[in-house]
């Protein structure tokens, strides 16, 4: 599948290829991946367990490097900047959920959202992350930890810290994995409404073929190759 | 990260108690380090004050000729009280008949600086301290010289032209000590008599000195301002007493050990916290970079936070440690009689760099380090836990203590020694502990289940448990180290003055009277020493070489006040060695010798170049004598017995007249036995040293209290640092015992397997510590302290022992919380 035409291109990997050291001997695990995503699309990376998807997205977020290749974020090149220079375009461009929500134990629901637009030094992070929170439907649970929160609470506050940095690119890393049925529903309905509102660009890795049939595209990944 | 974020995440790490260790260990590090430096600086300054006594002053200036009255000047300019003192030998007369030898001391004013005169009323009796002289006109006596003289107080004595009257009996006097071959009973007299006396001519043996006492800077700084000529000598207590200036060196070398050691102990403790606090904020540091942190950023906000934290724990630390170090004082004050000064701002500031140097030595590489966590850690736990550089850790760690213990101790040989020792046994220990981790596992595969347990417990954190029993045993290795050299220094310094030690010596007994004098000594004393002869003679040739032209040739060398081989000295014979004499080389001669021989001291003989089979000629008495050197011997000058330079075989002076000298330990109750021997014997001399004696144990014991302080305070840093190190293995013991409890086992098995490892592991670390332990006394021993080498068989069964003990009760005591965490709680996260 390719993007369609004309429309601009936020992320890009060009004969990505990712091995490890192992005790065998080298262990590939990303062998070759082509792939470009356009402003607004929402994907749907899967695959069976040890696949190769969750590094893949760690890559295209600039979280790690591949061993071989090159990726664009919007117009930074991943592969060519230092982590210093990474860690900037992630503020800036960026935004993560993650299965196991990591939140921060120690900060309050709101301080947790405040986070992004602190690191930046933004003066209104206050009131936008209680607006935020207002969106999620936690108004009411601003000031509590995450210990007091339930998991399907934890993983909203985890979307609206999110969305606090405006990214234009969303990653989430199976969102619903630690929620039962109902609440992981619930939680796919909110990353959608909100991703359409902040007109997000939406790359999620997950089991869950629910979540993946309401993307626009899938990927799919098969020992380190997309599987055309 | 902005101020604000870093103070933010400061405040929520503090109240969800993350920082609590951290805080707690460099509070502790601040608290320890401040309170004994208080302690020990004003200890050591009323120690200082109370040796300045044996001066009567803090320093003074010592010539033969009168002092330019210009040093007094610049003395005074500079806020320095001064005292004139004159000391000259000089005959007294009392009547027709009665004369005797005396050592005058004039003084004027202000004398002394430092200490009191004891005087009495009447000879022999325990005097009173006063602040009083005798005014122009009179004159204070020593006890004895009232039978020698036949005289009462009331009585009018001759000093030259000058008729003086006696007013007081001069007990003691604060700078008595000294050579007691130049010490005559004393006369103490006013300085302005002196010109009426006429004693003063050309060649009359005179000692005029300038008694100085003030700030240690100020004293230093006039040091370098005055122009000192040949004749001039300064004297500090290190100068003017050698035995009580050792003491003093011992027992500032071994506070300043004792307080390093603390420190080390705390920076180990910060170190464990600091990695603790580190580990915990992997993954939230990984948000962070998520989050957009940048390396830098990170790097910057811990080290902000750090900063924050230590201000905080520095300014806990120095109110604990000023406390504490009350707490000390008053818990002392029974103990401790001297009165001490006021402590100065040095301690708190010692206290507050310490404090910063561990938090920067020791705590920061591993906050540092989290700059280097990967953001991939948020979606991938496995990553980013990668180890700190071990080179970094120890690296900043070594170069932090190395600057403290420099810094501290200013004996760039003590810290070396220290740390050589340190370095050299945390790598032996690191092979030894493998060895030990490695034969548990051996043993364990073979064991039953509850052993099973703790010895694959042991054997899992493998890495931690080498770290850990390096720690535990670098700290049960310093406490055995402190120990052993406590009892040592303690054991040397008591051996070295015992309570028989002769108190009183007796010269110019006529050969007739010995026999009759050391059988009335016998009556009071159940320890006399030996009897010795002796002659006054000098050195004039060395081989060919007269003596005049060695003295010459040295004479740009040394002072005036050097030993010169020219010096009319006490010489002596006797057919066998004194026992404290140690021969270095050479043979003592037989009984029956008929050769001419004479025996020297090592280092006299060293400083003239003279060497076995060498010849000497001697002036004795008008007559040369020539003998031949045939061993050089040690002395032990501290052993306060009558020590010869020069000993003769039987043949060459028997033949001179020669008085009799002898030495006996007298009771303080048994004083008057003086005025019976000195009746019937006016012209013997008796020396009365038990003032000194007493002065050197008094701070010997001072010294003690110190020391044992000391060992308790850092016993306290070593029982932290394992609390320390038990909590840094918390998080993985939790998750542990819970997944061990979730799958059937009782608390009890875990319980008794907990106890098992953590003996086993206290067991290891003393036994190791043993090992390094006795290699480090063994060095210590031997390069700083100047004190036999010995092996501790004890040691290696006390010390495996203690670290079973303290490390199982306290691990068991660390851990108890964590056997009783529900299993659900800790699996639920």
């Amino acid at each position: 599948m390719n993007p369609a035409a004309g429309a601009r291109i936020v992320v890009r990997a060009q004969s990505v290829n990712k091995t490890v050291p192992t005790a065998e001997g080298s262990l590939t695990i990303l062998d070759g991946v082509n792939l470009a995503i356009t402003a607004g699309e929402t994907v749907a990376v899967v695959g069976a367990s040890g696949s190769g998807k969750t590094t893949l997205l760690g890559i295209l977020a600039g979280l790690d490097l591949p061993s071989d290749g090159r990726v664009w974020l919007e117009d930074a090149e991943l592969t060519a900047l230092d982590e210093e220079q990474r860690a900037l375009v992630r503020g800036r461009f960026v935004g993560f959920v993650f299965q196991s929500f990591q939140l921060l134990d120690s900060l309050t629901a709101i301080e947790n959202v405040m986070l992004p637009a602190e690191l930046r030094g933004d003066a209104s992070a206050a009131a936008d992350a209680r607006a935020l929170l207002e969106q999620v439907g936690l108004g009411a649970r601003t000031h509590h930890y995450p210990r007091q929160l339930s998991g399907g609470e934890q993983q909203r506050v985890a979307i609206a810290r999110a969305f606090a940095s405006r990214p234009s690119v969303l990653f989430a890393d199976e969102p619903t994995g630690n929620l039962d049925t109902t609440t992981g529903e619930r939680i796919i309905d909110l990353l959608f409404e909100l991703n359409r509102s902040f007109a997000t660009t939406l790359i999620l890795v997950t089991h869950d073929e629910r979540l993946a049939t309401r993307c626009d595209r899938r990927i799919t990944i098969s020992v380190g190759r997309i599987v055309p | 990260m902005k101020p604000r974020l870093v103070w933010r995440m400061a405040l929520r790490d503090w109240r969800a108690g993350e920082l609590l260790l951290l805080v707690i260990a460099l509070v502790i590090a601040v608290g320890t380090v401040t309170a004994i430096s208080l302690f020990v600086d004003r200890l050591h300054q009323a120690l200082l004050s109370e040796s300045a006594h044996m001066l009567a002053a803090d320093r003074y200036i010592t010539s033969s000729d009168p002092l330019p009255p210009a040093f007094t000047e610049q003395a005074r300019n500079r806020g320095i009280t001064t005292s004139d003192v004159m000391v000259f030998p000089s005959m007294v007369f009392a009547g027709e008949d009665r004369n005797q030898l005396v050592s005058v001391k004039a003084v004027t004013t202000g004398y002394p600086l430092r200490g009191k005169l004891i005087v009495g009323s009447s000879p022999f009796q325990r005097g009173a301290p006063t602040t009083e002289l005798p005014v122009q006109g009179e004159v204070w006596l020593d006890s004895r010289l009232f039978p020698a003289l036949g005289i009462q107080i009331g009585d009018t004595v001759e000093v030259g032209m000058k008729a003086l009257a006696v007013t007081r009996v001069l007990v003691a006097e604060p700078d008595r000590g000294g050579s007691f071959f130049d010490m005559g009973p004393r006369l103490l007299m006013h300085l302005d008599d002196v010109p009426a006396t006429e004693v003063v001519q050309p060649g009359s043996r005179l000692n005029y000195r300038l008694l100085m006492a003030g700030p240690d800077a100020a004293l230093d700084a006039l040091k370098d301002e005055l122009e000192l000529a040949a004749g001039h000598r300064w004297v500090g207590i290190r100068d003017a007493s050698p035995r009580i200036g050792n003491a003093l060196d011992r027992a500032e070398s071994f506070l300043l050990l004792g307080g390093l050691l603390g420190v080390l102990l705390a920076g180990v403790a910060v170190a464990l916290s600091a990695h603790r606090y580190a580990r915990r904020h992997y993954d939230h540091v990984g948000v962070l970079k998520t989050l957009g942190a940048t390396p830098a950023a990170i790097a910057r906000g811990y080290l902000g936070l750090l900063l924050l934290v230590g201000a905080f724990a520095i300014a806990i630390g120095l109110i604990a440690g000023g406390l504490l170090h009350f707490g000390i004082v008053s818990a002392l004050g029974a103990l401790i009689t001297v009165e001490l000064p006021a402590p100065g701002i040095r301690p708190l500031f010692v206290g507050a760099l310490t404090g910063l140097v561990c938090a920067l030595a020791f705590a920061l590489p591993p906050l540092i380090h989290l700059r280097n966590i990967s953001p991939m850690r948020v979606i991938r736990r496995d990553l980013g836990g990668t180890e700190i550089s071990q080179w970094i850790t120890y690296g900043a760690a070594i170069a932090g203590s190395l600057g403290l213990l420099i810094w501290y101790t200013q004996s760039v040989m003590l810290t070396l020694w220290t740390l050589l020792g340190s370095v050299g046994v945390l790598l032996v220990f690191g092979a030894l502990a493998l060895g030990l981790l490695r034969g548990s596992r051996l043993l364990g595969m073979q064991a039953a289940s509850l052993w099973r347990l703790a010895l694959s417990g042991l054997q899992r954190r493998r890495r931690e448990n080498i770290a850990q029993i390096l720690i535990f045993g670098l700290a049960i290795m310093l406490l055995a180290v402190l120990t052993l050299l406590r009892t040592a220094l303690l054991d040397d310094w008591r051996a070295q003055i015992p309570p028989d030690t002769p108190n009183h010596f007796v010269m110019n007994i006529l050969p007739e009277e010995a026999a009759t004098i050391d059988s009335m000594i016998d009556t009071v004393s159940t320890r006399r020493g030996g009897t010795y002869p002796i002659v006054r003679g000098r050195v004039t040739a060395h081989n060919d070489r007269l003596a005049t032209e060695v003295d010459e040739a040295r004479k740009g060398s040394t002072d005036e006040q050097g030993t010169r081989l020219g010096s009319e000295r006490n010489l002596t014979w006797s057919d066998s060695m004194p026992e404290d004499n140690e021969m270095i080389e050479g043979d003592w001669w037989p009984a029956d010798e008929k050769a001419n021989l004479v025996s020297l001291e090592v280092d006299y003989a060293r400083e003239f170049g003279i060497s076995v089979g060498d010849t000497l000629r001697f002036d004795i008495a008008g007559s040369e004598v020539t003998a031949q050197v045939a061993s050089l011997r040690k002395l032990d000058w501290e052993s306060m017995k009558p020590n010869f330079f020069l000993i003769f075989s039987p043949p060459v002076l028997s033949e001179y007249p020669a008085t009799y000298m002898t030495s006996f330990h007298l009771d303080g109750d048994n004083k008057i036995f003086l005025n019976a021997l000195l009746s019937k014997y006016p012209t013997v001399t008796v020396l009365e040293i038990d003032a000194v004696i007493e002065q050197v144990q008094r701070i010997v014991d001072r010294v003690t209290q110190a020391v044992e302080l000391i060992l308790a305070l850092v016993l306290a840093s070593g029982c932290l640092v394992l609390l320390a190190s038990i909590q840094a293995s918390r998080d993985s013991r939790q998750a542990e015992h819970a997944l061990l409890r979730a799958i059937g086992g009782t608390q009890r098995l875990i319980r008794g397997a907990l106890t098992i490892e953590f003996a086993v592991l206290g067991g290891m670390a003393g036994f190791v510590a043993a090992a390094g332990a006795e290699t480090t006394v063994a060095i210590l021993h031997y390069q700083v302290f100047d004190l036999p080498v010995t092996l501790h068989p004890l040691l290696w069964l006390a010390a495996p022992l203690t670290g079973a003990l303290i490390i199982g009760s306290v691990g068991l005591a660390g851990t108890s919380k964590l056997v009783s965490t529900p299993p659900m709680q800790v699996l639920r996260g």
